[in-house]
């Protein structure tokens, strides 16, 4: 047997386990990248390989800014920042027409910029924007969708568990890829608020208006999320300067957000304690998948599937965008059956290779196909976030919820074939990086 | 018996969250004095054992709450019994995988131990930490184990 077909095999083997096994997506990495190297190779090999993997992995320094990073968002979410934040916008905006949904939208983008998961976002925006949008008589479709929507900024603005997890399993800079989210997650942002501003033009009775409040109510609204979003900029700021490295910007802004949250007395030991548990319980999933990633990954390596691969599209022809069409498809495909962090870890060995051979900045590559996979959060049937939110909206269809989403889905195909088109959106930041 | 579990697992999942404390402790006061040229030496050092302790003494939480990823979307639509079939399987290829893993990790500390590899900066022995690390996974196989004889057989 050939060394690609038994990298063929190995990929199968995988995807068999992964559907019909029901096995977690980490574990079904690591097995079957054990067995194929023990195949390939030896099983002392396979051995030696998986001990030294997961003892890397676990041990990296460079991964303790996983546990840093969502203790942070844990800390942020569990003190009410979302609550503040959806209150600031809907002062600022509220009196335009459909101004709850954008203010919706804003929050969910602010709140991005301090927890990095989207399923959190859209837990906390439903109970905290879906009661004000109803009694304002906002459709339910337009309400819940733009949470669901807006709720996938969080792994597109950075600070991202996604962006992270990308730059260690491709050892690019986690400050780059950063600066480059932020271009992607700020464009999304703005179509997702475009797409609602059109919505209700086109629907006035779907988004109503309601009071304008007074300068002196907005401004006084600010201070309920600012302090967050000034920790936010005084991580960017270090990142961007060098004074941290990025774990080190998960700590201090851990640190931070905890005596904010102290100082403000919006944390109760109850809560603090379920952040430390709930950091440790996503960290723990996190690392295991990345070991998974990192197993299989050198499975691959040895079968040399990437570099065939890379080699037969090379041999095809095809004009860049075209060979970045097909890959965008395969993620909007993969997107909506599995994970997105799941996705992007089985399958960065094989196209990440690609990509750069092709020729594309590995910066842009990773955030464009990060924003692809968001996609797959919202579209049926995995739609994590749309679940989310439909679970909490308990006297809205799923159905309805699934209409809502669909408004929003120009918004993200704009983006993606913007980002495609202008890759400049996204390395541009990045390019200013000292 | 479960219970006794339950709480080992609490006990663990307490000295993870202090070790998460301490890392953020430690890098904080290590930005700071930096700034003064007194950086603490081994920082980094200190801060990937602690993550690998970290990660080690919650395996067995992240397990009991079912938080890994899982691709749900063919295998929710099978019958009760045939999914009950497939996660034994799945049960016995995860015990088979983390034992070994566990057994190698014990093999590479041991072997650290009788070299006396020591830690780049502190010059510290670090073999006691892939020990955890083994623990960690031996406990994640012993948790499967339990689960596979618990009366249902469910490990859902």
């Amino acid at each position: 047997m050939s060394l690609a077909l038994i990298g063929v095999t190995g990929i199968l083997a995988l995807l068999f386990i992964l559907f019909f096994l029901g096995m977690p997506v980490g574990f079904s990495m690591a097995i079957v990248g054990f067995a194929g190297f023990c195949h390939v190779i030896s099983i002392q090999a396979g051995m030696n390989m998986a001990g030294s993997v997961f003892w890397d992995v676990c041990s990296k320094y460079g991964l303790t800014v996983i546990p840093l990073f969502v203790f942070m968002g844990q800390i942020a979410f569990y003190s009410g920042v979302n609550e503040r934040l959806y209150k600031s916008a809907h002062t600022w905006v509220g009196h335009i027409r459909g101004g709850l949904a954008m203010a919706t939208v804003m929050a969910c983008s602010a709140f991005a910029a301090i927890c990095g998961s989207n399923t959190a976002t859209a837990a906390t925006m439903s109970t905290v924007a879906l009661p004000e949008m109803k009694k304002y008589g906002y459709a339910p479709g337009l309400s819940t969708g733009a949470i669901a929507c807006g709720s996938t900024l969080g792994v597109v603005i950075p600070p991202s568990v996604v962006l992270i997890i990308i730059g260690l399993a491709t050892e690019q800079s986690i400050a780059r890829l950063f600066y480059g989210g932020i271009g992607a997650g700020v464009l999304l942002t703005l179509l997702l608020t475009l797409s609602i501003s059109v919505i209700c033009r086109m629907r006035p009775e779907w988004g109503p208006v309601v009071a304008k409040r007074s300068l002196k109510d907005r401004i006084n609204s600010l201070s309920g999320g600012a302090e967050m979003l000034i920790l936010f900029l005084l991580i960017m700021a270090g990142l961007y300067s060098g004074f941290f490295t990025p774990a080190e910007a998960g700590a201090a802004g851990s640190f931070f957000a905890l005596v904010i949250s102290l100082v403000r007395r919006t944390l109760s030991l109850e809560n603090f304690i379920k952040a430390v548990k709930d950091t440790l319980r996503i960290s723990c999933m996190v690392i295991m998948l990345v070991a998974g990633a990192m197993i299989f990954g050198r499975f691959l390596a040895i079968t040399r599937i990437p570099f065939d691969l890379a080699d037969i599209v090379a041999g095809l022809h095809l004009p860049d965008w075209g060979i970045m069409l097909i890959i965008s498809l395969i993620y909007i495909a993969g997107g909506a059956i599995m994970d997105a962090l799941a996705l992007l870890l089985i399958t960065i060995p094989i196209f990440f290779p690609l990509a750069v051979q092709m020729g594309y900045d590995p910066v842009w590559f990773a955030v464009t196909i990060t924003v692809i996979t968001t996609l797959g959060a919202v579209t049926p049937p995995v739609g994590a976030t749309t679940f989310v939110v439909a679970g909490v909206a308990s006297d809205v269809p799923m159905t309805e919820v699934f209409k809502g989403v669909t408004l929003f889905l120009p918004a993200y195909l704009v983006t993606i074939a913007l980002l495609i088109l202008f890759p400049g959106i996204v390395t541009w930041l990045p390019g200013l990086l000292q | 018996m479960t219970d006794l579990f339950k709480k080992f697992t609490r006990i663990q999942l307490a000295m993870a969250g202090c070790a998460l404390i301490m890392m953020i402790c430690l890098t904080c006061a290590n930005i700071l004095l930096r700034q003064f040229g007194m950086p603490v030496r081994g920082t980094f050092e200190v801060m990937g054992f602690m993550g690998a302790l970290i990660f080690a003494l919650s395996f067995g939480y992240s397990h009991e709450k079912k938080e890994h990823i899982y691709v749900s979307i063919l295998f929710d639509r099978f019958p009760p019994k045939v999914q009950r079939a497939a996660r034994r399987i799945n049960s016995l290829l995860t015990i088979v995988f983390f034992a070994l893993l566990s057994f190698q990790l014990v093999k590479n500390a041991l072997n650290l131990k009788a070299v006396e590899e020591v830690s780049e900066t502190l010059r510290i022995a670090y073999y006691p930490v892939i020990l955890v690390l083994a623990f960690g996974a031996a406990y994640l196989v012993l948790l499967i184990i339990l689960e596979l004889f618990k009366p249902s057989g469910d490990p859902s």
